[in-house]
């Protein structure tokens, strides 16, 4: 058998595991809190807790307790510390991919869809993703100056304030939608004042 | 019929017989009505099937009369396979025009591509060959842009119908199992014609059947009546909105990579 062959196996094999995967109801796979029905995911996020992280994160102290404390003391709170900027790092992580989904369903309401636009995010998605995984690895080895998660947690920030907007734009429209829809279906044409 | 051995005979009936119980379920729960072209699919098999064995019952002076009238009608029935498959993928994706645009361009590519390298890559080692190589290639094309669809249907977390993402799976699993098993037969059959039809006609039937039960369970019931509206009649906020997010993502990645960098300084 040749590569040909074997490659047209592999592809048609490749073929039937998606299949297998895009099957799989997401739903089940689903954390409960990750979903877009509940009413806590647009109202509270994870980065507004930011300030109370980084005071719990400053260096001042690190540097008082190796002053005072013994050392045995100083890397017990480096460790723990490491434990909360881990956590908070995939809090951070949760946020993004809950807006980058919600970025996808704005896509999937609107009549019409830009591919550039839709492969861009695509490209960034898993840029993020990357970056992500390789600066948690740092977090795992003990390298990362931790105050610089501020600038990350902005950008989150600023991207969930768009998308709460533009989330709310389209539910005012499926409103106005279902209500232009129900008057024509009642046969009474539309509402008038 | 002396040219097949008695199991693929026996499997051939048994194809015809589920064939008519699917065509039979398609009228009996109305859903015929929703899927024309699906309906017209399933019956044209069955025509096939009777073109196939008058083709084969009959004596050719000339044999390869008989492939060459064997391989059109499948040609034709696999034209209306892709309407067919076509229409459902419609049906699910009517509510979310945007989404039908984007993957039509999608299949449109995905198909070009897969067709290009199917024709670059055939190379007929014997002349029976090249309808195995054509049907293959075929498959093949067809597998790829229905994965494409079903992988942006998946991304976009659009809602399917099990009954729909049945059929859709069906007509996927029995085009990846045509792959292999052309695929498969051509490199260990090759010298031997007999064995080779005998062998291919016993394991892609045998698909086919698997495929016609899964559609049998996904037309039990009647198809769910389709009562998903478009949520917003304008895009107004996608295109205002679309580049501020991924211009938003952009700058996300840019500090997180200038994060990874400033480690790098540090060390």
């Amino acid at each position: 058998m040749n590569f040909a062959l074997i490659l047209l196996i592999g592809l048609a094999l490749l073929i039937l595991l998606l299949l297998v995967w895009v099957l799989r109801d997401p739903r089940k796979r689903a954390r409960p809190d990750s979903g877009l029905d509940s009413s806590e995911d647009l109202g509270q996020r994870h980065v507004d807790y930011f300030p109370q992280v980084r005071q719990a994160l400053a260096a001042e102290d690190l540097v008082f307790l190796s002053s005072r404390g013994t050392s045995q003391l100083v890397r017990r709170t480096r460790k723990e510390r490491r434990k909360i900027a881990l956590d908070y790092l995939s809090c951070l992580r949760d946020d993004f991919l809950r807006l980058w989904r919600l970025a996808r369903v704005i896509a999937s309401m609107s009549p019409k869809v830009g591919a550039g636009e839709e492969l861009a995010r695509l490209r960034l998605g898993l840029t993020f993703s990357l970056h992500y995984e390789l600066i948690r690895i740092k977090f795992l080895l003990g390298f990362a100056p931790l105050p610089e998660l501020g600038s990350l947690s902005d950008a989150v920030s600023r991207l969930s304030i768009r998308l709460e907007t533009a989330m709310n734009n389209l539910g005012e429209r499926a409103a106005l939608a279902a209500r232009l829809a129900s008057s024509l279906d009642d046969g009474h044409g539309l509402d008038t004042p | 019929m002396g040219l097949f051995p008695l199991p693929v005979l026996w499997l051939w009936a048994f194809s015809a017989l589920a064939q008519l119980f699917v065509l039979a379920l398609l009228f009996l729960k109305g859903n015929f009505r929703k899927l024309p072209y699906f309906t017209f699919y399933v019956a044209l098999n069955i025509c096939q099937a009777g073109f196939l064995v008058f083709v084969y019952t009959h004596a050719w002076s000339n044999p390869s009369s008989r492939d060459t009238l064997a391989w059109t009608s499948e040609c034709i029935t696999l034209v209306i396979q892709a309407l067919a498959t076509t229409e459902i993928l419609e049906i699910t994706l009517r509510p979310y025009q945007g989404i039908w645009g984007l993957g039509w361009r999608a299949l449109t590519v995905t198909s070009g591509t897969v067709v290009l390298l199917v024709v670059l890559a055939a190379r007929g080692h014997w002349a029976f060959a090249r309808w195995f190589e054509l049907d293959r290639g075929y498959h093949l094309t067809f597998a790829t842009a229905l994965i494409a669809c079903l992988l942006l249907v998946r991304y976009y977390s659009i809602p399917v119908p099990p009954a729909y993402k049945m059929l859709l799976s069906g007509f996927c699993f029995y085009s990846c199992s045509e792959i292999i098993v052309n695929t498969l037969l051509q490199a260990y059959f090759k010298k031997d014609f007999f064995l080779h039809q005998a062998a291919w006609q016993l394991l892609t039937m045998s698909c086919f059947i698997v495929t016609l039960v899964v559609w049998a369970v996904a037309l039990w019931k009647p198809l769910p009546v389709e009562d998903r509206k478009p949520a917003s009649p304008s895009d107004a906020d996608y295109q205002r909105r679309s580049p501020e997010i991924n211009e938003d993502l952009r700058r996300l990645n840019e500090k997180l990579l200038q994060l990874w960098k400033l480690e790098a300084r540090e060390q």
